[in-house]
């Protein structure tokens, strides 16, 4: 097992080696934009190093300035608060139908299956007798 | 360094103009979004942006043969998929007219060979194995830049070298 890898990282190493050569054999206008793009970009670095410590305090304040100023509204947020909020109400609202329909129900199957003919609870004279009858 | 970079990106992207672009990209990325880094920072913090744009690239690729390659199928029925850079190789270096001493010869010749292989790779294979043997960032390092688990850079790596050397046996090459 160690052999093998040890001959996978010789192999590797060989190829590396055959690599840095290919660069150094690049073809030379090729290594020069290169070089030029290099030296852009390393300019651009020295910038923003420069930049940096006045960048800092103004992002700052722009952040303050996005979080205190009333007018920087962010509508897609506002949007899906809202859309959020009424999606929320309208389950809640689902929910309380579906469960006062299920009490409903309840009620039917509970007078439906009772020993005591529907039609009692429609007697007046029952109710009062009920009354009478209950301590 | 950035010829380096610029040859990682041929070997992912086969395009001289597509790989100047990523590296120059790539540059620019790092001196502008992180300029306030450390400087020891900055060589691992160049590769990952470095993975990240050739990545980038193949994803744009990708949408883009998504709508090209219906209509270049009704087109031609020739498929990037079979093309394979290493049977054209002997014909290109049977045309050259000037002949190099025979040493050098030979190694530009493993050389080429060595770097089509290397473009035969699968890509997280090749982006192992140039970050862990070229780069000779270690495993942990490696994994950072690719975004994966230090297993998966060793498998790569593995898998990368076999590959390689299978590639090249097949080609009589012996280094």
């Amino acid at each position: 097992m160690n052999t093998q890898s040890d001959s996978e990282h010789a192999l590797a190493a060989k190829i590396a080696r055959l690599l840095d050569q290919g660069v150094n054999d690049l073809d030379p206008a090729l290594s020069a934009k290169l070089l030029v793009a290099r030296k852009q970009a390393l300019g651009h670095y020295k910038e923003q190093r420069e930049r940096a410590p006045e960048w800092a305090p103004a992002w700052a304040g722009g952040a303050v300035a996005r979080v205190t100023e009333p007018h920087h509204f962010n509508f897609r947020l506002l949007a899906a608060t809202v859309a959020f909020v009424a999606a929320f109400a309208c389950a809640l609202a689902w929910q309380s139908l579906t469960q006062g329909g299920s009490e409903m129900a309840e009620v039917d199957v509970g007078l439906l299956t009772d020993d005591l003919p529907i039609n009692a609870y429609l007697d007046r004279g029952f109710d009062s007798w009920l009354k009478r009858q209950l301590p | 360094m950035e010829r380096r970079a610029y040859k990682q990106a041929l070997f992912a992207v086969r395009d001289e103009h597509t790989a100047l672009d990523i590296v120059q990209d790539a540059m620019l990325k790092l001196s502008e979004k992180y300029s306030h880094r450390p400087d020891e920072e900055l060589p691992l913090l160049f590769q990952r942006i470095l993975q990240n744009t050739i990545r980038d690239f193949y994803r744009r690729q990708k949408v883009r043969s998504m709508w090209t390659t219906p209509i270049s199928s009704l087109v031609s029925g020739d498929s990037e998929d079979e093309y394979d850079p290493l049977e054209t190789l002997e014909v290109e270096n049977e045309s050259k007219y000037a002949a190099p001493p025979p040493e050098l010869l030979e190694r530009a010749q493993v050389l080429a060979l060595i770097e089509k292989a290397l473009t035969k790779l699968p890509p997280r294979q090749r982006e192992a194995f140039i970050l862990r043997y070229w780069e000779e960032l270690d495993v942990a390092e490696a994994a950072k830049v690719m975004g994966c688990s230090e297993g998966s850079v060793k498998t790569h790596c593995s898998r990368a070298t076999h590959a390689l050397a299978g590639m090249l046996e097949k080609l009589g090459v012996t280094l």
